[in-house]
């Protein structure tokens, strides 16, 4: 580019420069975002038939039966199995020490306080595992600005946690491709069966750790009933009023009811922010649709508009509490226990034990629903798309020699054995009498446990697909597997699910289209009309969000297909 | 200037030029070495193979920049804001500390010191978390009107009145902190300018605008210029929380702007771009105030 030229630019910016620098950028865009993409090492998207051939194989495990079985669904679609109590027979599932005495280190990311090194849980792990394992783990909030440190610098830890929201940040496409070890010579196919823990994790799972046709990751707290959310609502208050939750069958109804348990004069609102888990009740796709084998962006979807439509009027109608309006998320399950909202948005990772005490302490009948997935014309079929099966995966270093990978895939093995056994009692609670005493049939951590085992570094190397579990409230347990088993039938696989795309620096600023997520929470928030989002939406799609469908279209939907 | 030799004079100073060299080193590694870091604007940044082998885009970043409309609304946002502060912001402090230095009881005026300054230290998020639950839609004020079935107003959503909205909070944060630098330069004031006057006869007003406000002058317009140079820097987690509650085109200022769409999204690059050109308008800025002071025979912020 003309560096003298254009180098008064920035400060005399008289009319006719800037009318010069709008051309010259209009020109030059185009040419700019196509060779960006050149010098950064690509592990591209996966395919069809060479990615089948590179997973491993699938061989659920059964050592500890469990009380309320799994219910298939759609394809793919399985729900979590309950456990009403803690199984009491620790089976084992690995005999002997998984390790040779090698020693490594591992980075892992943590929300709370790290525990301190050299600990009485990581030496007791260290020799259940037989390595010499350093856990390194770093705060979680800035996680990202951590590792791309080291990746610059090209000094990875022997074995790395790299969670999947982070994926383009971290360019994980590109790390595979150089810095991050291949496991498909390893765990492809039959291989797996040699760790049979890891063989239990799904399908899916695995598909998120595989970068161009290869695997390269070890996916923890996998499922194979992974949803964005679900909407839930205060079971114990409705039923106290009468409101049966299978009564709301469409949006309309929905808004119905936020009028009746609207009661402002009490601090009642019936709505916290839903959007994010309620859009996909008008047929709304996570970002892609394939219509007619052309790629539709959800924004361009008249469905899109109409849920749009849906919220800005439940939000001007003043169903919506104040401080979600305001943008205090943070208070959002404040308000929940305390019964100034009663219908809220939220993950399923929610609808646990720790809700049930927080909610119960603030409400003693507190009882957590979730409505089941409907269509919001109240006509069609109820549907939700699927999200990643997995948003954890751990990956070891290109640099370790092969006896090692055995190793450390020996230990991971270890890390992922079911719920119940004896291994996994170790991996969460730590050794009997030291971390954790037996309480009703519940191991329960003592102050050691609580300071060093509660923090769950181990489980972000490697962890066994989710169960549903909840000792002491059993009815969490019975009424989350309930909405799973009732809502297994409406799950589908999204366009390009589980597929990792790694695109260049212009696409993936068009794909997070901020100026436009601005928008839609604004336009949710009751804040900005429908038509000022589609403005902001055409503004996207002429600065980028075109090009974007063309450049997925090009290099993912015909070479790779739909993943579905 | 005495003709003394730059020799002579870094003998004669040396204990106190050595007693500078940790905070010339922390100012070298902190705010200069990271300067370097700028050639990413120039960049397509991409943080896996560093700024030794980023791509160089020259000046693409800033076409970009100033062909984004968001970019400009966020320029607009930040010099109106900065304008509303300046007009309802800048003379409390002043009049506080006049306040205060008129009262006579040391205890009171510690008291009113105390109170006024603690806002200071509470962070963005607890105040704006204060003003929510008194006049939040669900807050205290509103709560009342509503049970006594008067009409509501939430201001804490209504992007119309924002920049009054944020100007308050400001004042209630800072204006107490804001007197420290002018009650020092009130208490340089020779007592016995006053004692005089008032012997010649001079009243209350005649006192104030003979002695304390020219006493003060100096101290007001190095303010005013250090303000004017930092006019395109209003705050940052102030809008980052509010942001959501009127909206990001109300609420976006050039901070907020360069975190949202530079490194909320991964473009680093359009984020330093943003953030070098707020750098070189402020600079400019600066200069320009500097200058003014300068003309209206003030110190500025050096003595010519």
């Amino acid at each position: 580019m003309e560096k003298g030229r254009s180098h008064s630019m920035g400060i005399e910016l008289n009319r006719r420069s800037f009318v010069r620098a709008a051309i010259a950028a209009a020109a030059f865009g185009p040419l700019v975002s196509a060779c960006s993409s050149a010098p950064r090492p690509q592990a591209g998207v996966n395919s069809g038939a060479a990615l089948q051939a590179a997973l491993p194989a699938h061989l659920p495990n059964t050592a500890v039966p469990p009380d309320i079985p799994s219910v298939a669904g759609g394809p793919g679609v399985l729900t979590d199995p309950g456990y009403l109590t803690y199984p009491s027979s620790r089976v084992a599932t690995v005999s002997g020490v998984p390790g040779r005495g090698g020693a490594y280190t591992a980075v892992t990311p943590l929300w709370g306080t790290v525990p301190s090194p050299g600990n009485s849980f990581y030496e007791a792990m260290n020799k259940a595992l037989g390595v010499n394992l350093t856990m390194k783990p770093a705060d979680g909030n800035n996680y990202a600005t951590i590792i791309p440190t080291m990746t610059a610098a090209k000094r990875l830890p022997d074995w790395i946690q790299l969670p999947t929201w982070w994926n383009a940040a971290f360019n994980v496409g590109g790390l595979a491709a150089s810095q991050l070890a291949d496991l498909t010579p390893y765990l492809a196919g039959d291989k797996v069966k040699k760790y049979p823990n890891l063989a239990a994790i799904p399908t899916g799972a695995w598909q998120v750790g595989a970068w161009g046709d290869k695997l390269y990751g070890i996916p923890s707290f996998s499922s194979s009933f992974v949803v964005t959310g679900t909407t839930y609502y205060r079971r114990d208050v409705l039923d106290a009023k009468g409101i049966k939750a299978d009564q709301v069958k469409s949006a309309d109804d929905l808004l119905n009811l936020g009028k009746e348990l609207t009661d402002a004069k009490r601090g009642v609102w019936a709505f916290d922010d839903v959007w994010t888990y309620l859009f996909p009740s008008w047929g709304v796709p996570a970002k892609w649709k394939v219509d007619n084998g052309k790629l539709v962006h959800k924004y361009l979807m008249p469905e899109f508009l109409e849920a749009l439509d849906w919220h800005y009027k439940l939000a001007t109608a003043g169903y919506l509490h104040p401080d979600a309006v305001a943008g205090d998320n943070a208070n959002a399950n404040t308000r929940f226990y305390s019964g100034k909202t009663l219908i809220t948005g939220g993950g399923t990772g929610t609808w646990n034990l720790a809700d049930h005490q927080s909610g119960s302490a603030a409400n003693p009948g507190y009882r957590r629903g979730s409505f089941n997935y409907f269509a919001a014309d109240g006509k069609s079929e109820a549907r939700m798309f699927m999200a990643t099966s997995s948003t954890t995966v751990s990956y070891l270093n290109v640099n370790l020699k092969p006896e090692q990978i055995e190793e450390l895939l020996a230990v991971a093995n270890y890390l992922a054995a079911p719920y119940g056994t004896a291994e996994y009692t170790m991996v969460n609670f730590g050794v009997e009498g030291v971390h954790h005493t037996v309480v009703n049939g519940v191991p329960t951590a003592n102050e050691e446990g609580k300071k060093n085992v509660q923090a769950q570094t181990f489980p972000f190397l490697a962890s066994p697909p989710a169960v549903i579990s909840n000792p002491g409230a059993d009815v969490v347990t019975r009424d989350y597997t309930a909405w799973q088993a009732a809502n297994a039938k409406a799950l589908y696989k999204p366009v390009f699910w589980n597929m990792n795309v790694s695109m260049p620096q212009a696409m993936a600023t068009a794909d997070a289209a901020q100026a436009v997520e601005d928008s839609i929470k604004d336009c949710y928030h009751g804040k900005k009309k429908v038509s000022e989002v589609q403005e902001a939406i055409k503004t996207w799609q002429s600065g980028g969000g075109d090009r974007l469908a063309g450049w997925m279209d090009e290099n993912v939907l015909q070479k790779f297909g739909t993943g579905q | 200037m005495s003709g003394l030799s730059l020799r002579i004079r870094l003998r004669r100073d040396r204990s106190l030029l050595l007693m500078t060299v940790p905070t010339v080193a922390l100012l070298v590694v902190f705010n200069y070495v990271p300067l370097f870091g700028l050639v990413t604007a120039f960049q397509s940044y991409d943080p896996l193979v560093g700024v030794g082998q980023s791509e160089w885009v020259g000046l693409y970043q800033f076409q970009r920049l100033f062909n984004d409309p968001l970019f400009w609304g966020a320029v607009g946002n930040t010099l109106y804001l900065s304008f509303v502060q300046l007009v309802l912001f800048f003379p409390i402090p002043i009049a506080l500390a006049l306040l205060l230095d008129s009262v006579l009881s040391e205890r009171v005026r510690t008291f009113v010191q105390s109170v006024v300054y603690l806002p200071h230290f509470f962070s963005w998020v607890l105040t704006i978390t204060i003003f929510q639950q008194m006049l939040g839609g669900a807050g205290a004020l509103n709560q009342f009107l509503r049970t006594n079935d008067l009409a509501t107003w939430d201001v804490m959503t209504e992007p119309g009145t924002f920049a009054l909205l944020v100007t308050s909070q400001v004042i209630w944060k800072e204006a107490g902190w804001g007197i420290i630098v002018f009650l020092a330069a009130l208490a340089a004031i020779n007592t016995d300018l006053y004692e005089a006057a008032a012997a010649d006869g001079a009243g209350w007003w005649r006192r104030m605008w003979h002695i304390t406000l020219p006493g003060l002058r100096a101290v007001i317009v190095l303010m005013l210029v250090l303000r004017l140079g930092n006019a395109l820097t209003v705050g940052f987690e102030q809008f980052l929380v509010q942001r959501e509650a009127v909206g990001h085109e109300t609420a976006d200022v050039l901070d907020t702007f360069a975190f949202y769409y530079g490194i909320a999204t991964g473009d680093y690059s359009y984020g330093a771009a943003a953030g070098l050109f707020k750098s070189v308008i402020s600079l400019l800025l600066l200069w320009g105030a500097n200058k003014l002071a300068h003309a209206f025979g003030g110190d500025g912020l050096y003595r010519r």
